[in-house]
């Protein structure tokens, strides 16, 4: 850029009048508003099902979630309490956090490993390999769940927090490489000389720079991961019978013909509890991470 | 790009060995080995095992002995159901990933502009945080047909109720035969009227006593006119049915009814409304014959609900369903893109005089493009694959309609059918149908490398 | 130097959880021979959750009590048992006992091998069940299963304050209810609440009325496909069954709001202060799917399903049956304290559950309209299963075939009696060859 286009952004900002400043103000309000029009809109649907889980079992059929505010006679904290008064539910809870914390570490882990490898390191085919793996992305879970089965039921995994976590880790492999890969990539290769210069085994590499450094796209990866597995009822119906997740023994309180609104609301909100905080807390890594993994 | 480039693309990453000597065999093989050993084995056994094994399931028939080459794969085109299956998905891929992808990028543009964008974020990302069952529940509550507990439908309601006048009558049947008609046309009675002497009778049913106006009172026939025509219409019904066509006993008149007078050629040539007894009277009418009829006016059908689970909305009902959960992820990988692409550029554009939406079009599109394509591609395989949000927004009675193939292959194999080699074979033309889309992926993919 | 600890660190708490959930399950062992001496454990699936899941526990805690050294552990599947158990056959680790809804699905696994035969109970199942009911848990002469729980799906049921409204009562045959039909909704209420969910309330009216107009004996011919789905007394029914469901006006909701409701839905619709549609035609177990604040016979109540043209009285119904899996000594205990009538009372006495037992008393019910429904169904003269259940399940019990997809089509075109027929004796051909 030459000097006089470096200069003309500069004049023209300067220029800009207190006319300009209040045009510029005012047809942001709209976006405002329009930001905050779509941001309620988007929260609806969920408001919704969390007024209805207030609402009292009789009420449910026949009464709309907004009526809340008009009769609020019929709101009642009793589905709650029901849900928790089932033990079931308690211990699932404990079954669940044990299967979502092993399959979020876990793969994050396995899919590291090979990520650094297939960034990083020279083989054959690398990234022939690569490909491959990512293809498998395309694998739907229907696919698996019954040659899985046969095997569990021979290798006495079935019904075990054991064999619901592996299942996990396997069907999160592909994402997770593909994603922990192309951020690998980016990290500048001159670090990663340096590090070998100084005579770093690759085991020393991954540990001390790549794991430190790839921590934003692990953390996003984490959220994903632990919010797949936690809200998990296919695998978790198919492979447990005894040992039940949160999903299943939420969907197992359904009466017959699975009817009651007033279990599944209060349930979708106990369930819904700690992933969020687990968003929350993460979200800012999320978006770097995504960022990084996505762009290059 | 060729087969050359790629060895060539396989060394330019790796870093050279510690102290510049060729690497041994160690080095070359064992170590990346046991980098990638655990997850190959993982994939190994979890997903191309099993791959494999369906596969080969579904050459064979329903017990899993018999061995019926590609006849499963004959049913499948063949098979109703699974046509409609595999044309909602078309549908599906047509619509839903442009979808997301433009509403993500229209998201994401707008918060590029402002401050406190996370909260709207996080309003926009929540729906990916629920499970997709508790999803298809909350739509379900949604999408309700009744007004007074669908939300969508409530809404609608209080719309139309602002827009349309109310009326005396939601509905109304007639009571006895002599009474034509319906609601739209109005309720003709068929007897003919002649001034002086006629008195005519319009019973009508189907009328909730609630429903009966406030200030009705019990309906009285009354005594005929000298040159003009009466009559009485009346909710004729006591309990048990009573006697159709007469006046009885804790029977109410309807009052404030439009009632017309036609003539012989069916024009209307007079209008009154009746009182709180039933009664009406058409005074000074010229000679002739007569007919009277209830006016279409009086009857305003309620709101019953649009039937967004219906078979006609279903598919529509369900993608919506998508969008609001799958958009929040768009919009924030987009969000992430803009947020990449240098300033520089952009104010190089503005100055070189091109407008805001040149601007746009030129330079953070293009530029934006590799993200784009991120977003569209995965939402084109997930949505190949989408299962559970059709399973739990669409009832029983509709999932028909609604099907697609993740779905099918769910009922063939495990519903009632239990006919695994024909799930299994579904399960593969699935997996076959998302390659070309991969492939797609991959040609992106190798371009960056 | 922190890192490499920190790696170390996760991977040993997965290795923690790892061993944690090496917990694995329990395998039973068996046990000598002999009531008392029993001993084991055994694994039941079934369909039932909620209040459902408890009062069968109840059950199986009075069979603990009687076989102290036995422990037995309830899984529900939820309404995807029929999946689960499939998948636990194939992959060669089923419960030791399932119960499940139709015997079409038992037939097919008595083909596959998938199930043991039960014919040392046969005697104490027709003691205290009855020819009929044991007959439903036999395939080919063998017996395999044993109907525990019943329902009696010829029932429908009403909301009191319409029909007071209406001035109507309960009638006494098909006439009389065209006529509280037309009564009803001459006074402004909707006559019917119809769930047409998955396409099976729809075959259950229809087995109701074929189960009248036709006769027990033709009833069977056609669950055995003896006679074709075009024949001219399917037509007739299917004649009989438009009047009922066939003009929208008569429906709550409408033809669109009947398809898009479920079964649950569609009980809740009459069971409300403000009701919807003032019948619903529907099995016993309708007040155990939904939350209401109306009491049984103030506000809700029940009667047979009329008689057609002098039929006699018959009840048309489903029931759960025990199957047999494993070969174990403790399940085989379990299910001969499945015939007794102590273990039905047990569950009796908690509602939402009609025992065909005949030696149970029936004052162990706990309200008045369950023991009349629930007797009507032990000592009913003529009893026919539900004739969907009893087909394959590719015709009978599928969701989106068969029986319960043409069904399903026929609410929305009621005028297309033949062609209606015609799908169905496809259908049938296909499933029967």
């Amino acid at each position: 850029m030459t000097t006089a286009e470096l200069e003309a952004p500069q004049t023209a900002r300067a220029e800009e009048s207190t006319a300009a400043r209040i045009v510029r103000f005012l047809s942001r309000t709209p976006v405002y508003l329009l930001i905050a029009f779509v941001g309620l809109l988007w929260l609806v649907p969920t408001f919704g099902l969390f007024f209805t889980s207030l609402i009292e079992p009789a009420s449910i059929g026949t009464a709309g979630w907004w009526e809340i505010f008009s009769t609020p006679s019929i709101a009642t904290f009793e589905n709650y309490r029901e849900i928790f008064d089932n033990e079931d539910i308690t211990s699932a809870i404990w079954t669940t956090l044990w299967v979502a914390i092993g399959g979020t570490i876990l793969p994050i882990l396995v899919a590291a490993f090979a990520a650094y490898a297939f960034a990083w390191l020279e083989f054959p085919g690398r990234d022939w390999l690569f490909l491959v793996v990512v293809a498998l992305l395309v694998v739907p879970i229907q696919m698996a769940l019954i040659p899985i089965f046969s095997l569990y039921n021979d290798l006495g995994l079935f019904d075990s927090i054991l064999g619901l976590m592996l299942f996990h880790t396997a069907f999160g492999l592909p994402f997770a490489i593909f994603l922990l890969r192309n951020f690998f990539i980016g990290i500048p290769r001159d670090l990663l000389e340096a590090a070998r210069i100084d005579g770093a085994s690759e085991f020393r590499i991954f540990f001390r720079l790549i794991l430190p450094l790839g921590l934003p796209a692990i953390a996003s990866l984490a959220i994903f991961q632990f919010l797949w597995v936690w809200n998990d009822l296919l695998v978790a119906l198919t492979f447990a019978r005894d040992t039940q997740p949160i999903t299943v023994a939420i969907f197992t309180q359904l009466r017959q013909f699975s009817a009651n609104i007033e279990l599944i609301a209060p349930a979708a909100f106990v369930s819904l509890a700690i992933p969020l905080v687990v968003f929350f807390a993460f979200q800012r890594y999320f978006v770097e991470g995504l960022l990084a993994g996505s762009v290059k | 790009m060729s087969t050359a480039e790629a060895p060539a693309a396989d060394t330019a990453r790796g870093l050279p060995p510690a102290d510049g000597r060729g690497r041994n065999l160690w080095e070359q093989y064992g170590i990346p080995a046991l980098f990638l050993a655990p997850a190959l084995v993982f994939l190994a056994v979890w997903i191309v095992y099993p791959t494999i094994s369906t596969t080969i399931r579904s050459f064979y028939d329903r017990s899993g002995d018999e061995f019926i080459g590609f006849d499963n794969y004959e049913t499948l085109f063949s098979d109703d159901t699974l046509f409609t299956a595999i044309r909602n998905n078309f549908l599906w891929v047509l619509i839903v990933p442009a979808f997301v992808t433009a509403i993500g990028l229209v998201f994401a543009v707008l918060i590029e502009r402002v401050r406190f964008s996370t909260a709207f974020k996080v309003a926009v990302f929540m729906p990916m945080a629920i499970s997709l069952f508790a999803a298809g529940v909350i739509w379900r509550l949604m999408y309700e047909k009744d007004p007074n507990q669908g939300t969508l439908n409530a809404g609608i309601a209080v719309v139309r109720d602002a827009v349309k006048p109310s009326a005396a009558l939601e509905r109304a049947l007639p009571s006895t035969q002599d009474l034509q008609g319906s609601t739209d046309s109005g309720f003709v009675l068929e007897t003919p009227l002649e001034p002086g002497s006629g008195v005519a009778r319009l019973g009508l049913t189907g009328i909730r006593a609630s429903d009966v106006p406030e200030d009705a009172e019990q309906a009285v026939v009354p005594e005929a006119l000298s040159g003009g025509i009466t009559g009485v219409v009346w909710r004729d019904f006591s309990p048990g049915g009573g006697t159709p066509g007469t006046v009885e006993d804790q029977e109410l008149g309807l009052s404030g009814i439009t009632i017309e007078l036609r003539d012989e050629s069916g024009r209307s040539v007079a209008e009154t409304t009746s009182e709180t007894n039933g009664t009406f009277e058409f005074p000074d009418l010229d000679p002739g014959t007569y007919q009277a009829a209830v006016s279409s006016d009086t009857f305003s059908a309620p709101f019953a609900g649009v039937s967004w689970l219906g078979e006609g909305l279903i598919l529509p009902a369900v993608m919506i369903a998508y969008i609001w959960v799958w958009a929040g992820f768009a919009m924030v990988v987009i969000a992430a893109g803009l947020a990449a692409i240098p300033r520089d550029l952009l104010e190089a554009a503005r100055t070189d005089g091109a407008s805001e939406l040149q601007v746009f079009r030129r330079v953070t599109i293009p530029l934006l493009a590799p993200v784009l394509t991120v977003v569209f591609i995965t939402m084109l395989i997930y949505v190949l694959k989408v299962f559970d949000i059709v399973i739990s927004v669409a009832p029983g009675g509709v999932q028909d309609d609604a099907n697609v193939i993740a779905l099918a292959m769910w009922r063939t194999s495990f519903g009632g059918v239990n006919n695994h080699g024909l799930g299994a074979a579904i399960a593969v033309f699935l997996f076959l149908l998302v390659i070309p889309v991969l492939a797609i992926n991959i040609r992106r993919f190798r371009r960056e490398v | 130097m922190r890192y490499r600890w920190l790696v170390f660190a996760l991977l040993v708490s997965a290795l923690a959880f790892v061993a944690a959930g090496c917990g694995g399950d329990d395998d039973g062992g068996g046990g000598a021979a002999g009531s008392e001496d029993v001993s084991g454990s055994i694994s039941i699936m079934a369909i039932w959750g909620g209040t459902e899941q408890e009062s069968f526990e109840a059950v199986i805690a009075g069979f603990e009590e009687a076989y102290p050294n036995v422990n037995a552990s309830y899984t529900s599947g939820g309404d995807n048992l029929a999946p689960l158990l499939n998948t636990a056959v194939e992959g060669g680790n089923p419960p030791d006992i399932a119960a499940v809804g139709q015997p079409g699905l038992m037939a097919d696994f008595a083909e596959q091998g998938a199930i043991k035969p039960i014919d040392n109970l046969r005697e104490a199942i027709v003691d205290n069940f009855g020819e009929d009911v044991a007959d439903v848990g036999a395939v080919d002469g063998t017996q395999y299963g044993l109907m525990f729980k019943g329902a009696n799906k010829s029932t429908i049921w009403y909301n009191v304050a319409s029909f007071e409204e209406a001035g109507v009562e309960a009638p006494e045959d098909w006439d009389g209810l065209t006529e509280v039909r037309d009564t009803i909704k001459a006074a402004g209420i909707t006559p019917y609440s119809v769930g047409v969910d998955v396409g099976w309330p729809m075959t259950d009216l229809f087995e109701n009325i074929y189960l009248r107009s036709a006769g027990a004996e033709m009833y069977d011919q056609l669950a055995r496909h003896e006679i074709p789905w075009t024949h001219q007394s399917v037509k007739d029914a299917l004649t009989l069954m438009a009047d009922v469901v066939g003009d929208g006006s008569n429906l709550a909701g409408g033809t669109s709001g009947a398809l898009e409701t479920e079964m649950p839905e569609s009980v809740a619709k009459v069971f409300s202060d403000s009701p919807e549609g003032a019948m619903v035609i529907i099995g016993d177990f309708a007040p155990g799917v939904t939350e209401t604040t109306l009491q049984p016979v103030e506000g809700f109540n029940v009667f047979d399903f009329p008689a057609i043209e002098g039929s006699e009285p018959a009840v048309m119904g489903g029931g759960d049956i025990f199957l047999k899996f494993k070969d174990n000594p403790a399940a085989d205990a379990f299910l001969e304290y499945l015939t007794t009538p102590e273990a039905a009372e047990l569950w009796a006495s908690r509602g939402g559950f009609s025992s065909p037992n005949r030696n149970l008393d029936t004052g162990v019910y706990p309200d008045e309209i369950t023991r009349t429904t629930a007797s009507a169904l032990a000592e009913a003269e003529v009893f026919r299963f539900d004739m969907s259940d009893l087909q394959p399940s590719a015709f009978g019990g599928t969701p989106g075939q068969g029986m319960w997809k043409h069904f399903t089509d026929f609410v929305q075109n009621p005028d297309d009696i033949d062609g209606t027929a015609e799908k169905l004796e496809a259908d049938a051909n296909k499933a029967f060859n």
